[in-house]
């Protein structure tokens, strides 16, 4: 069985523990939940690009279901820099809302969108940071878990209105560069970028989403 | 301490293991888990002429005990990869097996020459049966085109040249004699098997490239039965692949035949199963008595 790639959600170096999302969708993810607590697992990483460079005084972050996971670390780290951080959870329902707890505690202001209305505002949660563009001066904005969010916040990143960054994901085999199978469309040049050594996360003006 | 070092077509590799074309990178982080000196022979993604980007995604799809891929070998070209990466694989101190694709005769001679030119390989490989191009054509199920590339590179280049075979041909055994009849100095086999899935949501192919090639534990005893018929028909040597994931399974295909192992899909599962490999072999060759790896190949056939 191949192994399968998950974000670090927080990294405590002085427990030595990683804390991972996983949301079981196929037969990978139900083998790992079924492990019993004190069951060692392999794990290869960090792998991928780091994000090194997201000095800014504010960053908004538009995510959807499990994508959520996957901006919890650099929340907490703009959050611990004294950055401003604007979250806009979206979920299909009040239910599927997760990581809340990780992230409402970093944000400046935390919103929330389900589709049914259940929890927050009831509609797109692009719309509400449309708004929040309105009302606050907002550098970047980082976004995962939805082509159709990623492609609004490409479109704002185009206007020049905010610099847009995505968080992308592929059937991968390895992590590493090997297998070439994690391919995502260069913008423009016929070419294209690997999630797992390119990536995770890539200028939204890079990528064909 | 036995001697591991085995003899491939007038080259001499330290070990029997090299990774399969295309599947593991020479780079920082892959020297975190081992070093790349440590292998028996390197080789390269498999190089075409000029730069190809590769197929549209999804490219891999997971199946019982392997994995189907389409990735259409996406290539920096040849310029970049004389420039680049050939004097980073000359550094590391393994032979170099440079692996090569044309898109015809031309390109093939090309190339070959080219990488002779360099100074920089010990072996050619040709790439004659990645099923996954878009010009759709694997010239090693053609016994016509794979005599035509095999004769015509061996006029160009003084290096070793070992022929790629596809399994997806009625009896590679055949195929592999015809390639040692056109002059060629070794071969590697079994490239993948085609294959494809349907995603039954969409009832459409998963694979951007629609079909693609089956490789992993699932096709092993394929690949060994390959490797097994074809020894009794050749004398060049064969590097035997397909499904590799332990030291057992290269064992396998030495006392089959092969005279050297190469791991692929492996690799992405177990960055260290090279590594694995080879103390494997070693361990296993010296406990049941013998002083060279070269004295299993092949024991299975008496």
């Amino acid at each position: 069985m191949l192994p399968r790639p998950f974000d670090i959600m927080q990294a405590d170096s002085r427990e030595q523990t990683l804390r991972l999302f996983v949301k079981v969708e196929g037969r990978g993810t139900a083998l790992l939940k079924s492990l019993k607590p004190g069951t060692g697992v392999k794990i290869t990483g960090p792998l991928g690009r780091p994000i090194e460079n997201f000095s800014c005084s504010s960053i908004a972050f538009l995510v959807r279901g499990a994508g959520a996971a996957a901006v919890v670390h650099l929340a907490e780290a703009a959050g611990a820099r004294g950055i401003a951080v604007y979250t806009i959870l979206s979920a299909s329902a009040a239910s599927r809302i997760v990581c809340r707890k990780y992230l409402e505690p970093v944000s400046t202001e935390f919103l929330i969108a389900t589709d049914d209305g259940s929890e927050g505002y009831e509609g797109l949660a692009s719309d509400l940071l449309d708004e929040l563009l309105r009302r606050k001066a907002i550098d970047r904005v980082y976004t995962c878990g939805s082509r159709r969010f990623a492609r609004h916040v490409q479109r704002l990143d185009r206007e020049g209105r905010i610099k847009g960054f995505v968080f992308l994901e592929g059937l991968m085999a390895c992590g590493m560069g090997d297998c070439h199978g994690c391919a995502v469309p260069k913008n423009g040049q016929g070419d294209y970028f690997l999630v797992c050594r390119d990536g995770p996360h890539f200028p939204v003006a890079e990528v064909v989403l | 301490m036995i001697d591991t070092s085995v003899e491939l077509a007038g080259v001499t590799l330290p070990n029997p293991v090299l990774p399969a074309s295309g599947t593991y990178e020479v780079d920082e982080v892959h020297d975190g888990f081992f070093s790349s000196s440590e292998l028996g022979a390197v080789i390269n993604k498999t190089i075409f002429m000029n730069p190809r980007p590769g197929n549209p995604p999804p490219r891999i799809w997971e199946t019982p005990c392997g994995m189907l891929n389409a990735i259409g070998i996406p290539s920096e070209g040849l310029e970049r990869f004389l420039a680049d990466q050939l004097p980073r694989l000359r550094s590391l101190g393994p032979p170099v097996i440079v692996s090569i694709a044309g898109n015809s005769i031309q390109d093939w001679r090309d190339l070959a020459a080219a990488i002779d030119r360099s100074g920089s390989a010990d072996m050619i490989e040709l790439d004659l049966s990645c099923p996954n191009l878009e010009e759709g054509f694997i010239w090693a199920a053609d016994e016509a085109a794979l005599r035509r590339v095999v004769t015509s590179v061996v006029k160009v280049t003084r290096l070793p040249v070992i022929s790629k075979l596809s399994p997806n041909v009625r009896d590679i055994s055949e195929m592999a004699v015809i390639a040692e009849r056109a002059g060629t100095a070794a071969v590697s086999m079994v490239n993948s098997y085609q294959g494809m899935a349907i995603d039954i949501g969409t009832r459409k192919p998963i694979l951007g490239n629609i079909t693609g090639g089956l490789t992993g534990p699932a096709i092993r005893p394929l690949a060994i039965h390959g490797v097994f018929t074809t020894f009794k028909k050749i004398t060049v040597p064969i590097i035997g692949m397909g499904g590799i994931a332990t030291w057992q399974n290269a064992v396998e295909f030495l006392l089959a035949g092969a005279t050297a192992v190469a791991v692929g899909t492996q690799n992405f599962v177990n960055p260290l199963t090279m590594k694995e490999v080879i103390e494997g072999i070693a361990g296993y060759v010296e406990e049941a008595g013998f002083s060279s790896v070269r004295d299993i190949i092949g024991l299975a056939q008496e």
